[in-house]
């Protein structure tokens, strides 16, 4: 591995949900630009991790530690941590009725740029830009005037969610199981959206349940998260072999190695 | 206040039996509650001017009467003629794990027991509720023991002959656990006049299927309510069936006083003639997590009048509730008239609460569809009547029931006038 | 996150300083002999008094309504003042050069300069301070159209035909407790005759201002559209901010002639007490107008301030085809109470009514939508959609929704909606995921929620609504 600093670094992570531990001493290392693939079977706790990173109320850290570009990611509220680059792309993204995608946006937008101390982007700019993104994902322009989510369906949601990570460009996206519900011709137009955005000073979190989006994002590294904790780390063939043989073998795996301890 | 409530305080005044300490507190609130008039808000459309001059009488003779037979259905007949338990009509042997006796016949402990829950459900708010307190002779207790499941269903009926006044009182308990089912139905002939009240403790996990079928038409006047106390995780679903009368209240509380509850009512009422029919329904949430669905639909024609009042109360401590209410009107007539209000109290955030209210008439076009198709126009007006109600009639649990009164709506709805 | 909320609810009262103005007031107390004073005071003409007389007549037999869900002590009706002048006023000013610097200054701080230049083109205003009117702008261009638009003081003397033959014509003199109460004892207010086929050519808008210690503001406002005309009203208001309550009873009669159009916003304002409910306006008001054939009244209101707010601004849709349409953003905080909503009347044929209510309830505060919607049986082929959303804010707070629908027209068609929701914790998460601060989150979707009202405002208002409710709404999370 190279000696570039990383952008994200969780040290022997604990939290836990309404009093119950989920995630049970997660250690994981991104460095820019490197896609990193967290799959598992349900209930391992992989939803969870996005919301602990990005700060969900409900969601409490009980040790370890997270850092973003050297920053102690869990002493910040969650829109800070936003400001600070972190992207989630929601795996059900709620409705705001009455307030329109465009405002919301905006606001997002600026809010972040505030934070960066620029100037809030003008209207019209900002119209273009989103405009083009709309393209970019395949969502009409007349979606930016409806209400956030309000009456998109799944797949436009998902869409929409893309949409929003192309104008806030963080420096780490966490798409939380993108792929659930999607048929192939809207897997093929998030996955190319998402290809687009890879570049050396970005880096990507992909949830997923199935190794199918694997096919069209191509992970740098897989890891197996089980129980709370990450069981087996390699590389985007892991994911193949977790494809053909399913999670059971790895999630015996640790109470073996104690046999063998 | 009125002479007629005079009189029947007087009365009320000369009875001592065991209920006398409710007897006592009924006839103290009486007495400082003001003649409902148009001002009164839970009376706004429901002049009592037939209460003021009806001339039924208590008749102490006894007089023999039948409840009607429903095919299909063998109940556990529970009768009151003229406003007195018909002990002869009761089974002799009742199945196992439930009881049914005349308050009066109950041992002390049981009296004592029986007095501790009498009003305590239904609440003291309604004026003629407190008149039953006065002048019902006696309470039939009927209890179901703790995880028993009856299957024969109990039905209450009150029958009234020509001018009689009647004012009956049950109180129903299921233990935790149990089931029952309890179908109340007023028969009265003309000039009668009654108040019957039966009030529902439904204990944690007990399962309670009612009906109420106010039939009555005509001249009577009937006023009356059913009061249901659910306790955590207890179920209810109730059926209401009403033709109108010279004056017919029926007033239903739901009280969520235990978590978890489950409470589902769909009404109907189908007016003709001069009738009018007054709905009130009222659902308290007192606690977290229940449920409530209520499904009203009315009818009216000629020169009938239909009122409902919906009303649900979220209260602070119940998060997490979930309580719905629609209520769909057809207006036949333009001499009829329909008032509804359903109503929205909420105290806790953590709520989903609607409701929706319409109010039209048959659909023209639907109408029209089925006479280029050869229905006459009267018929084909029935038709869309019955699909209307029907939906309701569908989701009756109990099968013998829905087919005996399915009939019954087409009749009446044969009976109505086209316009 | 309620909590959150909750602390960002607690907000300054911008409009809360008290002008430092030289006044006449009156001492208080409430007889004939008080309104004898406030005619004589105006000038006004024999029959007027009379008026007056036999409505405080009828008040004094009348009962004070009780069916609201507000619950406040009683008004000692003798301790208030029924008249309040700034003494400059006296030698009524011929121009703003006459008028004392101090009340434009008022205005001014509170956003609305009176001095034309410094104006926001297209509208007219007429400024209400205390219990007279200090200045109406615009009037020359007004007068140029035909459009009358003064103090209901001057047009009981310009105008005495048309103020004698429409006032009282919508809310009779006996229609409630506090129109009664203003029939006696009203002291100012706007009059506006738009004449036939005649677009007003501007905004027209009243500002009232309480400011006196212990008075009471009891204004009215007469609008006659005449036949085809069309005109959009605008009223604001706002008092000092003090720990007794003060009461404002004011009328509001609308003429819509046949096919005249009036449209008419209102951003409520007022002191509305502290957190603790110590303070606060209590504004008990009637509105109500009739439209004749054709005609189409609507009504915007945003209320966001008084501590107890009583008001059902109405129509009466007389005319075939009339219109009516009723919008609302009712927001209470703190121990604030509203019951407010509309009644629809249907009596003409083929009439429409529409309501949209959104009530948002937040800290210790009741917010009722009371709504009537009556089909008379001439009302043939009339249609009603009533939409009431509730929005609930922490859990101490109520949210309550109290309409009546009577249908006596087989043809008539009544629609009705309710719901109610909160402001969601996935909603927040969602926003602040997004790098949005809580506060501009709640601000946010709270706007969302009031959309369908808010596009119903002119331009300017709906900008200064929007700001308002984000006023309102600050510190409410953190």
């Amino acid at each position: 591995m190279s000696n570039t600093k990383s952008l994200l670094t969780i040290k022997d992570l604990h939290a836990s949900v309404e009093e119950k531990q989920i995630i049970k001493g997660l250690d994981l290392d991104i460095k820019p630009g490197e896609v990193h693939a967290i799959m598992g079977p349900n209930g391992a706790g992989k939803s969870t991790l996005g919301y602990v990173l990005s700060g969900r109320d409900g969601y409490s850290v009980d040790s370890g530690s997270v850092t973003l570009d050297g920053e102690d990611l869990l002493d910040m509220e969650t829109e800070d941590r936003a400001r600070a680059g972190l992207f989630l792309a929601f795996q059900y993204p709620v409705e705001i009725p009455g307030v329109s995608n465009l405002e919301f946006l905006k606001a997002s937008v600026d809010a972040q740029r505030q934070a960066r101390g620029e100037d809030a982007i003008t209207s019209a700019d900002f119209l273009k830009e989103a405009k083009a993104a709309c393209k970019q994902v395949n969502l009409p322009v007349a979606f930016l005037k409806r209400g956030v989510n309000e009456g998109f369906s799944g797949g436009e949601k998902k869409r929409n969610e893309l949409m929003q990570m192309l104008l806030l460009k963080p420096k780490l996206c966490i798409l939380d199981e993108t792929d659930s519900g999607l048929d192939i011709d809207a897997l093929q137009i998030v996955a190319e959206g998402v290809n687009s955005q890879r570049s050396a000073d970005r880096s990507f979190i992909v949830v997923t349940h199935y190794q199918r989006l694997l096919d069209y994002i191509k992970p740098d590294f897989v890891h197996v998260l089980s129980d709370g904790k990450i069981v087996k780390s390699g590389d985007a063939s892991l994911a193949l072999e977790l494809e053909a043989q399913g999670y059971a073998w790895l999630q015996k795996e640790p109470v073996e190695d104690e046999l063998e301890g | 206040m009125s002479e007629w409530l005079e009189s029947a305080i007087a009365r009320a005044q000369g009875i001592n039996d065991w209920l006398a300490p409710k007897r006592a507190h009924a006839l103290e609130l009486l007495a400082n509650t003001k003649w409902p008039t148009r001002k009164t808000e839970a009376w706004r459309y429901t002049p009592l001017r037939p209460v003021e001059r009806t001339q039924a009488k208590v008749i102490t003779d006894k007089v023999e009467l039948l409840p009607v037979a429903i095919a299909d259905l063998s109940a556990i007949e529970l009768v009151f003629v003229n406003g007195q338990f018909d002990q002869t009509q009761l089974a002799k042997t009742l199945p196992e794990g439930v009881s049914i006796s005349l308050g009066g016949d109950l041992d002390t402990a049981q009296q004592a027991e029986a007095l501790h829950a009498f009003s305590t459900i239904k609440p003291e708010r309604h004026i003629f509720g407190l008149v039953n307190d006065a002048l019902a002779q006696d309470v039939v207790v009927v209890t179901v023991a703790e995880g028993v499941e009856i299957t024969q269903p109990i039905r209450i009926s009150s029958l009234l002959s020509q001018g009689a006044e009647s004012h009956t009182r049950v109180q129903v308990t299921l233990a935790a656990g149990s089931r029952l089912t309890v179908i109340e139905d007023v028969q009265a002939q003309g000039d009668s006049f009654n108040t019957a009240f039966v009030e529902y403790k439904v204990a944690a996990n007990a399962s309670l299927e009612h009906y109420r079928f106010a039939l009555q038409t005509g001249s009577n006047v009937s006023i009356g309510g059913s009061h249901f106390n659910l306790h955590d995780h207890a179920k209810m679903h109730s059926t209401l069936v009403g033709f109108g009368s010279e004056l017919s209240r029926l007033d239903t509380d739901i009280i969520h006083a235990g978590e978890f509850a489950d409470a589902k009512l769909n009404a109907m009422y189908l007016l003709d003639g001069k009738e009018l029919f007054d709905l009130h329904a009222t659902v308290e949430h007192a606690m977290p997590n229940g449920k409530t669905e209520e499904n009203v639909r009315c009818i009216v024609a000629d020169r009938s009048r239909a009122i409902f009042n919906g009303r649900i109360h979220i209260h602070r401590d119940a998060q997490k509730t979930l309580a719905e209410l629609n209520n769909r009107n057809l207006l036949l007539s333009d001499k009829a008239e329909i008032n509804t209000k359903p109503e929205l109290e909420i105290y806790a955030d953590d709520v989903k609460c609607a409701h929706g209210a319409t109010v039209a008439q048959i659909d023209k076009q639907a109408l029209y569809y089925l006479q280029t198709r050869g229905v006459s126009r009267s018929k084909a007006q029935v038709m869309l009547n019955f699909g209307f109600i029907n939906e309701l009639i569908d989701l009756m649990p109990n099968a013998a029931l829905a087919e005996w009164i399915r009939p019954i709506i087409r009749e009446r709805f044969a009976q109505m006038e086209v316009k | 996150m309620t909590e959150q909320i909750d602390k960002a609810l607690a907000r300054e009262y911008e409009a809360g300083f008290v002008s430092d103005v030289e006044s006449e007031t009156f001492e208080p107390g409430l007889d004939e002999s008080v309104i004898r004073r406030i005619s004589e005071m105006k000038g006004e003409p024999e029959w007027m008094l009379e008026w007056r007389l036999s409505a405080f007549r009828e008040w004094l037999e009348m009962e004070e309504p009780e069916w609201a869900l507000v619950d406040y002590p009683k008004i000692d009706f003798q301790s208030i003042s029924y008249y309040s002048a700034p003494k400059s006023m006296k030698d009524k000013p011929k121009s703003l050069d006459e008028v004392d610097p101090e009340l434009l200054r008022t205005y001014e701080k509170l956003g609305i300069p009176l001095i034309e230049q410094q104006m926001l083109a297209g509208i007219a205003v007429d400024a209400v301070f205390d219990s007279v009117s200090v200045v109406t702008t615009f009037r020359e261009k007004l007068e140029e159209a035909g459009v009358i638009f003064c103090p209901i003081s001057e047009a009981l003397h310009k105008y005495p035909d048309l103020v004698k033959k429409y006032i009282g014509s919508v809310v009779p003199k006996k229609d409630n407790y506090y129109a009664a109460l203003n029939c006696a004892v009203f002291t100012d207010g706007s009059f506006v005759y738009i004449p036939k086929g005649t677009r007003c050519p501007m905004e027209l808008s009243t500002y009232f201002r309480i400011n006196e210690q212990n008075t009471g503001q009891f204004e009215r406002t007469l609008i006659i559209a005449d036949e085809g005309s069309h005109v959009s009203y605008l009223e604001g208001c706002t008092a000092p901010q003090r720990d007794e309550n003060q009461l404002h009873a004011a009328v509001v009669e609308l003429v819509a002639m046949d096919n005249a159009e009036i449209k008419y916003s209102t951003v409520q304002n007022w002191y509305p007490g502290d957190e603790n409910g110590k303070g606060g306006i209590y504004n008990f008001v009637t509105k109500r107008g009739i439209c004749h054939t054709n005609a189409k009244i609507s009504w915007t209101q945003v209320e966001t301030g008084s501590s107890v707010t009583w008001k059902y601004p109405s129509c009466i849709l007389k005319g075939d085809n009339s219109v009516g349409e009723f919008y609302s953003v009712a927001l209470t905080r703190g121990r604030q109470q509203a019951d407010t909503g509309t009644k629809m009347i249907h009596i003409g044929k083929n009439t429409k009514s529409t309501i949209i209510s959104k009530g948002i309830s937040a800290g210790r505060s009741n917010n009722s939508y009371r709504g009537l919607v009556r089909m008379n049986p001439g009302a043939e082929g009339a249609r009603n959609f009533t939409q009431c959303d509730s929005l609930l804010i922490g859990d101490q707070c109520g949210a309550h929704t109290f309409p009546y629908v009577e249908s006596r027209n087989p043809s008539a068609i009544i629609e009705h909606e309710a719901t109610t929701s909160k402001v969601s914790d996935e909603q927040m998460f969602l926003c602040r995921q997004r790098g949005l601060d809580p506060e501009k989150a709640v601000s946010m979707i709270v706007n969302g929620f009031c959309k369908e009202v808010f596009k119903e405002l002119p331009m300017e208002f709906a900008v200064e609504a929007g700001k308002l409710l984000e006023i309102s709404l600050e510190g409410s999370v953190g």
